[in-house]
């Protein structure tokens, strides 16, 4: 049983009831490739569209299990950035991975830094991962140039492709409204604190259980208590 | 070279605020820039002189992020990229200017590491803009602690008293000796005639780049409390512009 198995479950369930719907569709990642890399800046004057606005709805996921995804997709739930009509508009981005992650503590920060490393023209990213928040500026040139959600889920997939231990990737992006980030609270609440109990384990090396405020998910999943005592034994080491 | 990060310091009460505010005006009024606008006085002269809606100061966001690790877990990258996050979203935005007020610590203790990352988000933050102006707070303090080790131009304002003169002779002194290289230019404030200049020039070794002349439209817009953004031209505008683009940082 893998850290995230359970959180992958539930996201793989919300995707395959969105299966079928008005707004779902998947985009084919040879469509959006080649989209210029860059830093940009993009202030309020010229921003075309604002995601992931915390009034209005904003979540980052990432989870990951061992059993390969079969094949690499960019699955889109709302409207593409050229149909949003708001000039704001609530948003997630949910990266599943498949692999092999042996050390659960060390694959999680490199596939972190992947999705934090992102830069393409025209869009802007601030994430607070502590409140698993994304929020991101479009600009006007970039919207008017065509940018859609199919390349930020092509560059995502391009890049976590790279990392040697990934074996395949699906990016989910939600743009369909405040209902749809609601449902996703449940595994984000899940994941938020499986993230949590590893980086205290991790960072604190402290191991007083029965104090700890991740006692319950840590008992629960048998994949913390073994990262926990590997950190044991390594310290005993 | 144009300066990317310049301060304007000086003698409190000497008229640097209302320098910085000409200075956004016309910053604003060219639109050629993207400028981040950094209100380091913790009084935040700046804010009100712009009329600018305060959005989080800085030290509010230090004060979230600390609430933050208490609460929860982060190792050093997540902090970093949740202060970038908080400094983002701390800025309120005027056409091309961004504008972040530092305000007034509030919570006790040591957060070294919170410090650093937000110094550091905040130097990050300068550096994707074209320009960053910081209306710093009065005296030495600020350029002694070093925190703003990223600016390479120093408008040093002063009246023309002797003190204020000094004290911005410090100002370059300690900023020179920390960075080694932040150019400085003095700009003389409430002169009354140029002779007065002319005797501050004899007894300085700074570099006078100008002189405003005391102005009864800058009078006018402190005491009514109108924003400089609508401030007319007027001689001690023509005259602030005047030495910023003798000092490079205006075309």
């Amino acid at each position: 049983m893998g850290l995230f198995d359970s959180v992958f479950r539930e996201l793989e369930r919300f995707v395959a009831g969105k299966r079928g719907s008005a707004g779902y569709r998947e985009l084919p990642i040879t469509d959006f490739s080649d989209w210029p890399s860059q830093d940009d800046l993009i202030l309020e004057e010229e921003t075309a569209l604002e995601l992931g606005n915390p009034k209005l709805g904003s979540l980052t996921l990432l989870a990951w299990r061992e059993e390969k995804i079969e094949e690499d997709s960019i699955v889109l739930v709302g409207p593409d950035l050229p149909e949003i009509r708001n000039p704001s508009a609530p948003f997630a981005r949910i990266v599943l991975v498949s692999g092999r992650f042996d050390d659960e503590y060390k694959c999680f920060c490199e596939l972190r830094d992947v999705l934090y490393d992102i830069r393409l023209k025209g869009m802007m990213f601030r994430v607070l991962p502590s409140r698993q928040m994304i929020w991101t500026r479009v600009n006007t040139r970039a919207l008017e140039q065509g940018f859609s959600l199919g390349h930020l889920g092509s560059a995502l997939i391009e890049n976590l492709r790279a990392v040697d231990f990934v074996s395949g990737v699906r990016v989910v992006f939600v743009t369909s409204g405040k209902q749809d980030l609601t449902a996703l609270s449940g595994p984000a609440a899940r994941a938020e604190k499986l993230v949590g109990a590893m980086m205290k384990m991790t960072e604190e090396m402290s191991y007083d259980c029965d104090s700890c405020q991740y006692n319950d998910v840590c008992n629960e999943v048998a994949e913390l208590r073994r990262i926990r005592n590997r950190l044991k034994e390594g310290e005993k080491r | 070279m144009t300066p990317r990060v310049m301060a304007v310091c000086g003698k409190g009460g000497v008229g640097k605020t209302m320098v910085s505010a000409i200075l956004c005006g016309e910053l604003c009024r060219r639109k050629d820039r993207k400028a981040l606008i950094i209100d380091a006085d913790h009084a935040g002269g700046l804010e009100m002189a712009l009329h600018f809606p305060g959005g989080k100061s800085i030290n509010q966001v230090r004060v979230e992020t600390i609430q933050e690790i208490k609460k929860k877990n982060a190792d050093q990258k997540d902090l970093a990229r949740g202060i970038d996050y908080m400094v983002a979203r701390a800025l309120t935005e005027r056409g091309n200017l961004a504008f972040l007020s530092l305000g007034r610590p509030e919570e006790v203790g040591c957060y070294c590491s919170v410090n650093n990352l937000l110094r550091e988000a905040v130097e990050q933050l300068a550096v994707k803009f074209d320009f960053a102006l910081i209306d710093a707070e009065a005296g030495i303090e600020q350029v002694n602690r070093n925190v703003m080790k990223a600016v390479d131009y120093l408008l040093l304002v002063s009246d023309t008293s002797a003190k204020a003169v000094r004290v911005a002779e410090t100002i370059q002194k300690v900023a020179f000796k920390n960075t080694g290289e932040t150019k400085a230019g003095l700009l003389v404030n409430r002169v009354h005639s140029e002779e007065e200049v002319e005797e501050i020039q004899s007894r300085t070794t700074l570099d006078v780049i100008g002189w405003v002349p005391e102005d009864e439209t800058i009078r006018k817009f402190d005491g009514l409390n109108l924003s400089f953004f609508s401030l007319p031209s007027c001689p001690a505008s023509e005259a602030v512009i005047k030495a910023a683009a003798r000092a490079g940082i205006l075309g």
